[in-house]
């Protein structure tokens, strides 16, 4: 038996030892995580006992399970919640998955044991309509408030030309604005204590200082925050449900929109799952030209961090550099994929073209050049007298609190934690790659920019590798579910000619089962968890973003600190809300 | 007022000229109507509203900066509350939920005002026909110019803000509230795909994408 196999069997042994009489199904996913059907009955029990070793909720989402017809194996259920926990400690995984009938969804909220729940029950009340007794306030968080229906559901229809034409009338707007309206009581606040009356200041959606469409709701005590309330939705996008209408291939560009700076990066955990799924072998030029472009949009996105997160502290000229590096970094991704922010690129089973001639020259400049770049900005913003003052030890939590609250990417590392998905669990190659992960120990806002820009650096030199060491070959696998498919032989077996006209016009078909993939994006991790009932359109993609939980925590680091410091923490958490809302 | 430059060392053929009187007055007097001169000063010095949806904003904000720099064209400015901005750009994608609150920044720009509308999902929703996101910004606010792309480059924005320039030239304006014809009369959009297609048909020499 394989290592994972003899892992997932012997934690069942010891589940079925710990709670006797519950029934642990197994469930074998593409993708080797220990995977079991539990009962909503011991569900917070397990979840208890698993937290000591597994520290992390890692994703909770639900599946409406009704139209899918391969489900051999698996317990009957209309809906299921998906709970994914992960451990970085021992750099493992476990999935929960809890069945439930359509007349009774309803399950307990797991907050007691991972706080970050939150908002991941909040998301699966809006999208599927399942009720989480004890959760303190279970509102709709993507959708407006107004809004009637439970969009992931099979029957909710997906397109906007499905559903009545869109007028915004003075009635509908008063409407939706009232509905808006702050209302302390509903999330446990008071509007004032023996010694004075709060103010209630709603900070966003529009307001350049939170970095899209964001809104914040303070609670102040003259300048100090005593809570905030974020508030997330204002960018959704239901790119989870466009998965279900797109087909495996032409989804790929609304991968590149979910994190509208990390671009070719967020094709990358998508294109591997679905590769994963089909069991295709990617070949090694087309590895490492991934992770080239990868590298270069972390770049890309670390760049925009630095930029803005130096202008909300004051620094108006460095988003100035900032903009000017990322346009050389631009001309060299348009040279090669065509596209500047949103190139859809990566293919199933490789890339779209081979790299241009020329291109070794033009990495060389940049590699060159960057740098010294790197350095001037150093001594410009990040030794800035101000800027450590503005920044250090604020907004500071610690590596258990990064751990309750699902914190990944640069904020854990800041901690302290020396966890990153390419080093520790590497995949497309990274293994054979030489780079080192910085960490940091404050856990504030000036170690989690520290934390960016020495990655930067390390990304240069993932770069210099990959240009140096490129290798020949394919730049796409020879698999019949490669999309689209390899044209070489079309023209003398009628075969291959009639895949390739199924695979271009109609999609391919991906094999039933289920997968996720994980990678270090550049906000922090992003997994796709893709269901595939054998069709040429996913069943259900989930998309668990970094930037969600990260929000959720704005409000304890930011407790007790001024306005312009939760400014500062805004800045230093570097999200994005298409990351947020999808 | 005509004017020419010259270097120093230069010799000028003398050309055929008026009087020195009226060579002068030519080079230092206008002579236009106080309408039109409005209009040129409103042109250019459309100051944008801080403003972003989306991907789309990047791209807004990467003109901004230094290579692409729409200040150059009198968009220096770019104001944080729409009271004191002369137009808005919906760069992005106008959501279900940020449709009101786009509508109240609209309501909240004073006039002059003008609306651009940049990218895809701002002209017609773009690639998500879903059911949270509004089928173009056109369903509830007045465009004045559209900018497709996804995103556009920030070139293609900067061009999207000269053709709003020379829209802004031709609109005529009341003086006064009891001066003239009261209501914005604005000049007819004008497709650019039926104005460049003869243009473009005649390209015949295309960039191999094979090398740089």
């Amino acid at each position: 038996m394989s290592a994972v196999a003899i892992q997932v069997v012997d934690l069942a042994r010891e589940l079925k030892d710990r709670f006797p009489g519950t029934s642990f199904l197994s469930q074998k996913t593409a993708d080797d995580i220990p995977t079991f059907w539990i009962s909503r009955v011991v569900l917070l029990k397990v979840l208890a006992f698993l937290k000591p070793r597994y520290e992390m909720l890692f994703d909770l989402c639900g599946v409406d399970e009704r139209m899918r017809d391969n489900r051999q194996g698996m317990p009957d259920a209309d809906y299921t919640v998906v709970y994914h926990l992960i451990s970085f400690r021992n750099n493992l995984d476990i999935r929960l998955k809890v069945g439930l009938d359509e007349a009774d969804l309803n399950v307990p909220t797991a907050i007691p044991v991972y706080p970050n729940a939150n908002w991941y029950e909040r998301e699966v009340w809006d999208m599927f309509g399942i009720t989480f007794t004890g959760h303190p306030n279970l509102f709709r968080i993507l959708m407006p408030p107004t809004w009637e229906g439970h969009p992931l559901r099979k029957d909710h229809p997906a397109r906007a030309t499905e559903m009545p034409p869109f007028e915004m009338t003075e009635e509908r707007q008063d409407k939706e604005q009232e509905a808006l309206r702050f209302k302390p009581e509903d999330w446990g606040i008071k509007r004032k204590n023996d010694n004075t009356e709060f103010m209630f200041l709603n900070l966003g959606p529009n307001h350049p200082s939170v970095h899209g469409v964001f809104r914040i709701i303070l609670q102040l005590d003259g300048e100090i925050v005593v809570d905030a309330v974020p508030e997330i939705g204002y960018h959704h996008r239901g790119a989870e449900k466009m998965a279900e209408r797109q087909t495996w291939h032409s989804y790929i560009p609304y991968t590149d929109r979910i994190d509208y700076l990390g671009g070719v990066m967020n094709n990358l955990p998508y294109v591997m799952a679905v590769e994963k799924l089909a069991g295709i072998d990617v070949p090694e030029r087309a590895k490492f030209i991934r992770i080239m472009l990868a590298e270069f949009f972390r770049i890309s996105s670390h760049l925009v961090f630095y930029g803005t997160f130096a202008q909300d502290v004051g620094q108006m000229s460095p988003v100035f550099y900032m903009f000017s590096d990322r346009e050389k970094l631009f001309r060299i991704i348009e040279a090669i994929t065509g596209g500047r922010m949103h190139p859809a690129w990566f293919r199933i089973g490789g890339v779209a073209q081979d790299l241009p001639n020329g291109w070794h020259n033009m990495v060389k400049e940049f590699v060159d050049y960057m740098p010294a770049r790197l350095d001037h900005y150093e001594k410009m913003s990040m030794q800035n007298s101000i800027l450590k003052q503005r920044t250090k030890h604020i907004g500071v939590y610690t590596k258990a609190e990064a751990m309750d609250w699902g914190v990944t990417g640069p904020g854990m590392r800041a901690t302290g934690i020396d966890f990153d998905m390419r080093r520790d669990r590497p995949y497309g190659g990274y293994d054979q790659l030489d780079f080192e992960v910085p960490v940091y120990h404050n856990g504030d806002c000036y170690d989690r920019a520290m934390v960016r820009v020495d990655e930067m650096r390390q990304s240069l030199r993932i770069i210099e590798q990959c240009m140096n060491n490129m290798p020949t070959g394919p730049y796409k696998a020879d698999h019949r579910l490669t999309t689209p498919p390899p044209k070489e032989r079309t023209m003398y077996d009628i075969e291959t000619l009639i895949q390739h006209f199924v695979n271009v016009s109609w999609g391919p078909v991906i094999p039933a089962g289920e997968c996720s993939m994980t990678i270090e994006a550049t906000k922090g991790n992003n997994m796709y968890y893709l269901t595939s009932d054998g069709g040429t359109s996913s069943y259900r993609t989930r998309i668990r973003t970094p930037s969600f939980p990260h929000l959720q925590q704005i409000p304890l680091i930011s407790s007790g600190l001024m306005i312009a410091d939760l400014i500062a923490i805004i800045a230093s958490i570097d999200f994005v809300m298409a990351d947020v809302d999808r | 007022m005509e004017w020419s430059l010259s270097k120093a060392d230069e010799n000028i053929p003398v050309t055929d000229v008026d009087s020195a009187l009226d060579e002068h007055l030519k080079r230092n007097l206008v002579v236009t109507n106080l309408e039109d001169m409005l209009a040129w000063g409103r042109k250019h010095s459309v100051w944008p509203f801080n403003f972003g949806l989306s991907c789309c904003y990047v791209e807004m904000a990467t003109s901004l900066t230094s290579r692409f720099d729409v200040s150059r064209f009198g968009s220096e400015v770019i104001r944080g509350t729409p009271r004191q901005a002369d137009m808005i750009v919906i760069s992005g994608t106008c959501f279900l939920k940020m449709a009101p609150i786009i509508q109240r920044l609209y309501e909240q720009l004073l006039e002059p005002k003008w609306v651009i509308s940049m990218g895809s999902c701002a002209n017609s929703g773009g690639m998500y026909d879903i059911y949270s996101v509004v089928q173009g910004v056109d369903k509830f606010l007045p465009v004045d110019v559209y900018v497709p792309g996804c995103p556009p480059r920030p070139d293609a924005f900067m061009q999207g803000l000269m053709m709003l320039q020379d829209q802004i030239g031709k609109e005529r304006r009341p003086l006064s509230w009891v001066v003239g014809e009261q209501g914005v009369i604005k000049p007819e959009k004008t497709s650019q795909r039926d104005l460049r297609n003869d243009e473009r048909m005649k390209t015949t020499n295309l960039r191999e994408p094979d090398s740089v």
